[in-house]
């Protein structure tokens, strides 16, 4: 089968530890540049939540040599796209320009890089603060079941593990974060060596490494940060919780800890949630919305992030049904799957909508870079992007049963998110008790938390 | 040690690095072809990634949708994929899935666009798929009952979504329902209850076919690859003769008022104001692009910079103008903090209001038509962005050689041509406001605007 071409790309190090992966390409005139650091929202402390984003946010208000505003106007002059996102694990920032203003991304990369403490103050910090609250607003507390993962998230990593708080952070969090507070993360966290740069697209390579080397070779190497260990949720019961909220429709979620980024199961459980309800003919999508019509959608998801990770169902129920039934519906596509098998077939077209979706991410400079940045910055090995396609080959109807077994036969919590006034809507508390679950789960392979 | 460790002074960090010239941007040549029943055939090659999207572009959307039948254009391109005279809805599914493309049809308001994306390996595949679903649809009956009921409880969804009600609310006011773009063309509940599948059957019939339609191939394949596949799999289609162009009568001004959706206890008030204004293919384009960048098109943009940057009232606030066939509207649009939200409604007007007066700064000129030109750049690296661009041009009837002209038209941009078209489309006292928001904690600041008593309405946007 003929698959798609590998990245090709150069990876070298500057003596400050900065890491610097360049690939080359000049079917378009452009450049991205994106530097990744390796923190995030689990780098916060309990108390402290929402600070690593907050802290995103400051880096775009100056560094000590571009005022603030600089930083969007220059690049905005010259059409560039720009913006930044946090996530758990990593923090990144990004520009993609045209192809010959390369070095003005790499000079304001670099002088945040090396100077943002002494461009931030209190009002910055406040207007930050200020504008992150409205983002939490506008992209969570505004939004229907906008903040029903939050509440997920901290049922299934449980109190303390770095997942269970939310990266927007809670709104009393927001409010105490101090510019002390700041500094501190931007000493421990915003340094050469827990960061790298990548460029991607049409650029002169030498003339590309000279600027590199002339604008982050001067910044000084930060502490050294141990790598964190593996942390895999457990939950020791299932857990059943009912949210009254402002939707019209109720909507069941199911979750399962589950495994890390990267790992084997992770992408046998790629392949067996998209197996799950991916179109018209997939496992939950058929029966619950296109036959018996008592769910408006349906998806399944695994979620592997760097030191744990977590499987979902969710499915929106009809106007007036109730989550019960949704329930029991999805309890029975899952006993027929362990019945019936999955097919070579089925995983089979898995695959294809795998490769068509990293074909897409390979379109743009900015997808390359991103790939490349993330592998690098959570496996601690690019090539791991080249691996993203070839990790789905060779993959056995069996290994994905007995992955969809260790997960669906381990405890999980249930979310109901139901019309205000209406929890009669909401599933049953009692356990719901699989035929297999009495089936022992097959060993998981070596290296698979 | 903090000394020892400091960066290095010795490079001037204070200069920035010297603006080069933009490079130049070359576009690839659109073949054109036409198939033997007229059908015209569009392609762009783009050999750096295995992917080809097709894309069709049929000149009837949501628009034309007959008096009290609004969403019917939409539900006749989600049918359209149901069901074959020899595949069922499952059976396309499964084949769609299998070679792992995209495949979708929707209905704009002013066109219909399908489009299937795949990896070149599978595009024998994937343009008889195309083909047979555009040329050959049956609309099963029970298929229609299907999508209808799901198309239904979309809508009771969509009151959730603050932001969506907040927009289709403010076309219904500032076009007024009688007018085809004041109904989105997803349709209201009272009008999709009342669709049968004769209406999707006429409308198929009525706007679907080769002398209504654009087919247009972008990616890594050749005219010799794909012309004879698509002659025999389209070479055959026929129906809607092309029909006399529909006419949409020009916009009324918007009314001077101030509407107000109540969403109790809502933690943060959807704003949007503005007014009907220019049409894709108006002269003023140009000028008022240029003129938005600066106003509320950008993030370093007056409006952001003052609601976001200034005051912490929001995310994001942005302007637009939203081009159509039809005179489409001007929008300033963003989600503000409760207690701002007669602040920042103040605020959006006196932005507005200072365009209108006074226009831009040279610098912000050069600032924004630069800006244009370098994004220009960045237009053209996937097949969907480049499939858009020829959408744009046979949607809207725009010359040939627009891309090849798009910086020069950019480049005679003046401050007179933005001052004329800021005087005709910017005045605040032509335009409407609205809101999505707890109205017992915003209805007195924005009454306090001055624009007479709130009116209420509801969820769809009818009054109350």
């Amino acid at each position: 089968m003929p698959g798609l071409k590998p990245v090709t790309y150069e990876q070298y190090a500057l003596a400050n530890g900065l890491s610097v992966i360049l690939h080359r390409d000049s079917a378009s005139p452009v450049a991205a540049v994106m530097v990744m650091y390796h923190a995030g929202s689990r780098n916060e402390t309990p108390g402290r939540t929402g600070l690593a984003h907050l802290f995103e946010h400051l880096m775009f208000k100056g560094s000590e040599h571009v005022a603030d505003g600089d930083h969007f106007r220059l690049l905005q002059e010259i059409g560039a796209m720009v913006n930044g996102s946090t996530s758990e694990d990593r923090t990144n920032y990004y520009e993609v320009v045209p192809s010959n203003c390369l070095e003005l991304a790499l000079w304001l990369e670099s002088d945040r890089m090396g100077f943002l403490p002494g461009a931030v103050d209190q009002a910055k910090l406040d207007n930050q603060r200020d504008v992150v609250k409205n983002e939490r607003r506008q992209n969570y507390d505004n939004v229907p079941y906008g903040t029903s993962y939050e509440t997920i998230a901290r049922e299934v990593y449980g109190p303390g593990h770095p997942y269970s708080w939310p990266v927007i952070g809670s709104m009393e969090d927001l409010s105490a974060a101090s510019l002390e507070d700041v500094k501190g993360f931007f000493r421990t966290y915003y340094a050469p060596n827990n960061a790298c740069i990548v460029l991607a697209g049409d650029f002169p390579r030498n003339q590309a490494m000279d600027w590199i080397g002339k604008y982050f070779d001067p910044l000084p190497r930060g502490i050294t940060l141990t790598k964190s260990a593996l942390s895999p949720a457990v939950l020791a019961e299932d857990k059943h919780l009912v949210s009254e909220e402002n939707v019209a429709l109720p909507r069941l979620f199911l979750a399962w800890p589950g495994p890390s980024r990267g790992t084997r199961d992770d992408a046998l459980l790629d392949i067996l949630t998209t197996i799950l309800s991916s179109g018209k003919n997939s496992r939950l999508y058929r029966p619950l919305v296109f036959e018996k019509k008592i769910a408006q959608s349906v998806n399944a998801y695994t979620e592997g992030k760097e030191i744990a990770g977590m499987v979902t169902i969710d499915a929106t129920a009809k106007p007036g049904t109730g989550l019960g039934e949704v329930e029991k519906c999805v309890h029975e596509v899952i006993e027929r799957l362990f019945a019936d098998g999955v097919t070579d077939r089925e995983i089979e077209a898995a695959y294809n909508g795998k490769e068509a979706q990293l074909a897409g991410r390979l379109t743009t400079a900015l997808g390359i870079a991103g790939g490349l940045a993330t592998s690098f910055t959570l496996t601690g090995d690019a090539e791991n992007f080249n691996r993203e396609i070839t990790r789905f080959q060779g993959i056995t109807p069996e290994e994905v049963l007995a992955a969809g077994r260790r997960i669906f036969s381990s405890r999980h919590m249930t979310l109901n998110v139901v019309p205000r006034g209406r929890s009669s809507l909401a599933s049953p508390a009692a356990a719901w008790e699989l035929t297999y679950a009495g089936l022992p789960a097959p060993p998981a392979p070596a290296g698979t938390p | 040690m903090t000394a020892l460790n400091a960066p290095s002074r010795l490079l001037d960090r204070t200069r920035r690095p010297p603006l080069e010239p933009l490079p130049r941007v070359t576009l690839p040549p659109v073949q054109k072809r036409e198939l033997s029943n007229g059908l015209p055939i569009r392609l762009v090659e783009q050999h750096s990634n295995p992917q080809v999207v097709i894309s069709i572009v049929l000149q009837s959307g949501g628009a034309v949708d007959p008096r009290g039948k609004s969403g019917t254009a939409a539900l006749t391109a989600e049918l359209l994929d149901a069901g074959t005279g020899s595949r069922d809805a499952l059976g396309i599914s499964e084949s769609v899935e299998f070679i792992g493309a995209s495949l979708s049809f929707r209905a704009g308001v002013d066109a219909t666009f399908g489009s299937l994306l795949t990896l070149n390996r599978h595009l024998g595949e994937g343009i008889a798929l195309f083909a047979d679903i555009l040329a050959n649809p049956i609309f099963p009956l029970r298929e229609f009952e299907r999508l209808k009921a799901h198309r239904l409880t979309s809508l009771v969804e969509q009151k959730d979504r603050a932001a969506t009600v907040a927009s289709n609310a403010f076309m219904r006011v500032i076009y007024g329902e009688e007018h085809p773009y004041g109904m989105d063309p997803s349709g209201t509940e009272e009008s999709v209850s009342g669709l049968t599948r004769d209406d999707v059957c006429g409308f198929y019939a009525e706007h679907y076919g080769p002398s209504n339609a654009t087919l247009i191939v972008v990616g890594d394949t050749t005219m010799a690859d794909i012309i004879s596949l698509l002659e025999r799999q389209l070479g055959h289609w026929k129906g809607a003769p092309r029909r006399a162009a529909i006419t949409i009568p020009p916009p009324q001004a918007a009314p001077r008022r101030v509407y107000l959706i109540d969403r109790p206890g809502a933690p943060q008030s959807e704003i949007r104001i503005g007014s009907p204004a220019l049409a894709r293919n108006s002269p003023d384009y140009f000028p008022a692009t240029v003129m938005n960048r600066v106003l509320g098109g950008q993030f370093s943009s007056r409006i952001n910079m003052n609601l976001r940057e200034k005051r912490g009232l929001t995310y994001g606030a942005r302007s637009a103008f939203i081009f159509l066939k039809q005179p489409g509207p001007f929008m300033v649009a963003g989600g503000f903090t409760g207690s701002g939200t007669g602040e920042a409604a103040e605020q959006l007007l006196l932005e507005i209001g200072a365009m209108h007066r006074e226009g831009v700064t040279d610098q912000e000129l050069e600032f924004s038509r630069m800006g244009l030109s370098g994004g220009f750049a960045l237009s053209f690296e996937t097949p969907f962005q480049v499939a858009g661009a020829l959408q744009n041009i046979v949607l809207y009837g725009l010359p040939d050689d627009y891309y090849e002209r798009y910086i020069q038209s950019l480049a005679s941009v003046t401050s007179g041509d933005v001052i004329r078209v800021a005087r005709a489309t910017l005045d605040p006292d032509a335009m409407a406001i609205l809101v999505v928001a707890d109205a017992a904690g915003t209805k007195g600041g924005l009454e306090s605007l001055g624009r007479g008593e709130v009116i209420m309405l509801d969820t769809g946007g009818a009054p109350r």
